[in-house]
């Protein structure tokens, strides 16, 4: 009896014990030393700059929190070193990732959920926090099918409309809005200029992805089964840019064979005069100074045609962070710390924000004056990074989020093959369209 | 005649490379194997703590595959036409180099170049010979921005131009670019160990040769060539082992897609594909495809040595 | 007819040909002058595109038609190359680890060639097999392993961890074998008869009869540390150990992952350069072959 109870008794000790490894101490950080190793992609100096002054201030706050910064190279080093490093135990705490990554690491139930440290009652972020993150930015991290939330943006980009201001209004061009314009005013280009492709779109995957949500229909799910994308209103609009492309009208990165920005920006013959494209590559979609010094044309840009201009549907892309799980909580409380300054302090963002010409997450922002005066400087020309930026922040309202889950990643280059497949095709459209579909989703069925 | 002194003495001089065979070669290709046998087996659930049966189930899904057939054939095809074409060149290449004097040692530094460029201005220039910009093949819009330099060419003399890896493109004019690229790049090493092989050669032989008058040719197959027999077969039969192994030629002209954009994943091989399995976190199917790719390679090795017993001469 | 008039005819027959032959000789040679030029251009090409590459600027690169001739000629993509990737450090670090592993080895090369050529020793075609084996699996494939294989020593980010796994390569291995079996087996025996060792043996007479090879091995080798990438960047990818291809491949890349590859070439023939200086060094090394003295018969 005696035996039993004190087994008892020593159960009831360990109990409390195995609850504090899972749950957050809620006192929150408690000031010890620890060090947090944190990778990331920048390495353009200006850049570099705003980080290492940010962590300098972070560190006012937090003097005992070390924060080792790392450039892990690319997106994809960082998905090639992380799983092996996942697997060797020693990954860093905190990391620049695509939610699709995400998923990935996760199969290892490596990564740590957020939801108790943004509830934290000591370090969680405020009512005010939650609702200065852009909508459509912060909901990404919860779109992983679980309803737990595993990232937090970052920096963001979109895609624009770059189109050719002085050729539009020289022939008294309206800009579209909706995909029907378009496609008039491809007409009327085709008349004006036939040797122009009117309309390059630069990245096929997006396209079909933004296109399913504009038409609202299905593309894919973050839960069994994942692949919903082979349906009627899909066919129905690849089929009808098919149509356009018998027509001349529009072409893509990979059924050109360079990239359309590069038709865009040429003064040759042959040009595109409306171009989509990320709103972080604004740069590229300016034509070259001609020798005195001016633009050949003024660039305009516009958010991209909606399918019903009163639900408008944009992409969103660009790095999140996410964190680790560490056996040392007050690790996992530092990292939080640093990812809540990163990503709640207007300045920080906004600084990076001018410096990388990548959208801020916050919305916050707009209201630091060098900020503002960043953004008045837009135009078509010297100053096209601000206008791009600019629109991007205008059309906030628009950012959806796709399903994250292990092959959301295969299943955005499977559709973007659908679309330069069948954009092509001269005969037989139909049942091929039909067989690019289903191929698509068996190499994603397959892949896992 | 094998003394027991000397097999104590050679194992010494093995064991060096043994050493660190075992540690990182061997012990890798045993866990190789054993992922090969755990059904579904992912490096990353395994870190987390799930756990897998035994079974070849892995085998069963590399098979069945609905492009494995295809990632065979690129494999096999890519290498067959690949190794003794280069050979071929690679051998009459040296040889020529052997036997100039002026010049020579201007053109034998041109032929270490290629060592010296950088992959991805390799990757461009083929590009830039072969990719056609432009878009609406085929229909009353075509527009055509550049044909690429080999097109142009073609055109010059007369002839109509040929969709080399754009869309609608045939596989077997993708074969033919991937061809020409790989046997590109395989020249200059084979050209560099050859060469090296033909200054070791005796120069009595030759001298022997020259005065009873021997024909060029008859000195290139009675001496030259058998020769050089063990490094010809040295470069017939590692260009085999590595023939097999092709992937990042493929993704050095067509890109991810492996591909032309109406097809992707034409061109995929068998290490394309155990690639593609370890970037989804599939090491067991990649095992199992690195298994019988293995098996193909083991065979063609085996049937390379028996001939090579008869035709080289130490 | 005379025998004077015979023999004049004969000198005139063999003079023609002599002609006919010098005749012949000179069309080979051209044909063969012909045939190197015409492979030495096509070899040529992407070097060139390489350095008209390294001094385009990246709006004129990001061309839809690629020129063969750049508009304007941006000479400071080479000043910008040298000091945006910290190519002192990269460099130290690749000449380093280059060096190291070459000598290293070099000689484990030497002595495991050697076992498999001259000498005698139970299972030694089955174990050469296996060797040949290990070839036939791919790259890819062991990296993981290796990954914690050296996670586990505590290699993580050092020069050891660079160098090491990779000291022992078949393919090499494979190479001095053949070049072993061609020096004649008379020799050792000469040798032997002599009383001289193995070891001496090896390195007074094999060593220097197959220098050529040993050179063609030295600079693949080099060329290996120069181009290595993927096990850098998954084990030693630090400020302080990180190697030349990975450093080149990120330096010119924006944030937005877009690569400045005209400065990113312009880098490239930067660093490679020296191994083109240690190719013309040794150059004559591998071609002026060996000579042999000392064999009779």
């Amino acid at each position: 009896m005696k035996k039993i109870l004190s087994l008892i008794l020593v159960l009831m000790m360990l109990i409390p014990s195995v609850a504090a490894l899972a749950e957050m101490p809620a006192e929150g950080y408690d000031g010890s030393a620890v060090t947090v190793k944190f990778y990331h992609i920048i390495n353009r100096d200006d850049q570099l700059e705003v980080l290492n002054n940010a962590i300098v201030e972070f560190n006012k706050l937090y003097p005992n929190i070390t924060i080792d910064a790392e450039n892990a190279g690319s997106y994809n080093d960082i998905l090639n070193r992380i799983p092996a490093e996942i697997k060797g135990h020693n990954e860093p705490n905190v990391t620049f990732c695509y939610a699709d990554h995400v998923a990935t690491y996760n199969e290892s139930n490596a990564v740590q959920t957020l939801d108790e440290l943004i509830d934290h009652p000591a370090v969680g972020l405020t009512a005010e926090q939650k609702a200065d993150f852009v909508e459509g930015y912060y909901n990404e991290g919860k779109s992983f099918g679980d309803g737990k939330m595993y990232t937090l943006p970052f920096y963001k980009s979109t895609e624009v409309m770059y189109y050719d201001k002085t050729f539009f209004e020289a022939n008294g061009l309206t800009v579209p809005t909706t995909w029907d314009e378009v496609e008039e005013v491809c007409a009327k280009i085709k008349e004006i200029d036939p040797k122009s492709i009117p309309l390059g779109y630069d990245s096929e995957g997006n396209w079909f992805i933004t296109m399913t949500e504009q038409y609202g229909s299905e593309y894919t799910s973050a839960t069994e089964p994942h692949y919903l994308f082979d349906n009627d209103t899909n066919k129905a609009f690849v089929k009808k840019f098919n149509e356009w492309y018998q027509k001349g009208y529009v072409t893509t990165a990979g059924l050109y064979g360079a990239y359309t920005s590069g038709l865009f920006t040429s003064t040759d013959e042959t040009r595109c005069y409306m171009c989509i494209g990320s709103s972080a590559g604004a740069r590229y979609q300016r034509p070259a100074k001609a020798e005195d010094g001016s633009y050949p044309f003024e660039v305009g840009i516009a958010t991209i045609p909606q399918v019903d201009v009163n639900n408008r549907k944009v992409i969103s892309q660009g790095p999140s962070v996410c964190i680790f799980k560490k056996d040392n909580p007050q690790e996992v409380l530092a990292t939080w710390l640093f990812v809540k300054y990163l990503t709640t302090d207007a300045t920080f963002q906004a600084n990076f924000g001018m410096a990388s010409g990548y959208m801020p997450a916050i919305k916050s922002v707009l209201e630091i004056p060098e900020f503002q005066e960043y953004l008045e400087k837009a135009d078509g020309g010297d100053n096209i990074a601000m206008l791009s930026m600019k629109v991007g922040m205008e059309q906030t309202d628009a950012y959806y989020t796709s399903p994250v889950f292990t092959g959301s990643a295969t299943a955005r280059n499977q559709v973007g093959n659908i679309m330069t497949t069948c954009l092509g095709l001269t005969e037989n459209v139909d049942a091929e369209i039909d067989k690019a579909f289903q191929n698509a989703v068996d190499e994603c069925e397959y892949a896992n | 005649m094998v003394e027991s002194k000397q097999q104590w003495k050679a194992w010494i001089y093995l064991a060096p490379a043994i050493v660190l065979l075992l540690v990182f070669t061997v012990w890798p290709i045993i866990n190789t194997v054993r992922m090969a046998l755990l059904n579904n087996y992912s490096g990353l659930k395994a870190a987390g703590g799930a756990s897998f049966e035994f079974g070849i189930s892995n085998f069963q899904k590399v098979i069945s595959y609905r492009r494995f057939v295809q990632c065979l054939k690129n494999t096999v095809l890519l290498c067959v036409f690949t190794v003794p074409i280069s050979t071929l060149l690679a051998l009459l290449i040296a040889v020529a180099l052997h036997s100039i004097r002026p010049l020579q040692k201007a053109l034998q530094t041109i032929f270490f170049l290629p060592y010296v460029t950088n992959s991805i201005a390799i990757g461009m220039v083929f590009a830039a010979m072969f990719n056609i910009v432009g878009s609406f093949f085929g229909t009353e819009n075509e527009l055509i921005v550049t044909s690429g330099i080999i097109n142009n060419v073609i055109e010059f003399f007369g002839g109509t131009r040929i969709n080399w890896i754009n869309y609608g493109s045939s596989y077997t004019a993708n074969m033919f670019v991937m061809i020409v690229y790989i046997v590109w790049n395989a020249l200059p090493f084979k050209i560099l160990i050859l060469l090296g092989g033909l200054t070791s050669i005796n120069k009595q032989y030759y001298e022997a040769a020259k005065v009873d008058s021997t024909p060029r040719r008859r000195v290139f197959w009675r001496i030259t060539v058998p020769l050089l027999s063990p490094m010809l077969a040295y470069v017939i039969i590692t260009g085999f082992i590595g023939g097999f192994k092709e992937y990042t030629s493929i993704v050095g002209i067509f890109g991810e897609r492996m591909g032309p954009v109406n097809d992707a994943g034409r061109l995929n091989t068998m290490v394309g594909f155990i690639y593609d399995s370890l970037s989804n976190s599939n090491e067991g199917r990649a095992s199992a495809a690195a298994l019988i790719l293995f098996g193909i390679i083991l065979v063609v090795t085996l049937i390379n040595l028996q001939v090579s017993k008869k035709r080289v001469h130490y | 007819m005379t025998q004077k008039s015979i023999d004049i005819m004969h000198a005139r027959n063999l003079h023609k040909t002599a002609a006919n032959q010098k005749i012949g000789r000179a069309l080979v040679l051209a044909g063969i002058y012909a045939f190197l030029i015409l492979m030495a251009l096509i070899v040529l090409f992407p070097f060139y595109w390489m350095l008209i590459s390294s001094v385009k600027s990246l709006a004129e690169y990001r061309f839809s038609v690629p020129t063969l001739w750049p508009r304007m000629i941006l000479l400071k993509n080479y000043a910008e190359a040298f000091t945006a990737a910290n190519l002192g450090r990269l460099f130290l670090n690749t000449l380093y680890v280059g060096l190291v592993s070459t000598l290293l080895s070099l000689f484990i090369t030497i002595i495991t060639a050697f076992a498999f050529a001259r000498l005698e020793f139970k299972g030694k075609e089955l174990l050469f097999a296996a060797l040949l084996a290990t070839m036939m699996i791919p790259g890819e494939l062991f990296t993981i392993t290796n990954y914690l294989t050296v996670s586990r020593f505590g290699w993580l980010n050092s020069y050891t961890v660079l160098i090491v796994p990779f000291l022992v390569s078949v393919f090499y291995i494979y190479l001095l074998r053949q070049n072993f079996l061609q020096i004649p087996n008379e020799l050792y025996l000469a040798a032997k008869v002599d009383g001289t060792s193995d070891w001496k043996y090896l390195w007074k007479v094999m060593v220097p009869l197959s220098l050529p090879t040993l050179i063609s091995i030295t600079i693949l080798k080099m060329m290996g540390s120069w181009n290595s990438y993927i096990w850098p960047r998954l084990v030693a990818n630090d400020e302080a150990h990180r190697m030349v291809t990975n450093g080149l491949r990120n330096a010119f890349t924006d944030t937005s992952g877009d690569v400045n590859y005209p400065v990113q070439m312009a880098a490239v023939a930067l660093v490679s350069a020296p191994l083109f200086l240690i190719f013309v060094f040794l150059r004559k090394y591998i071609m002026a072959g060996v000579s042999r003295s000392g064999i009779k018969g």
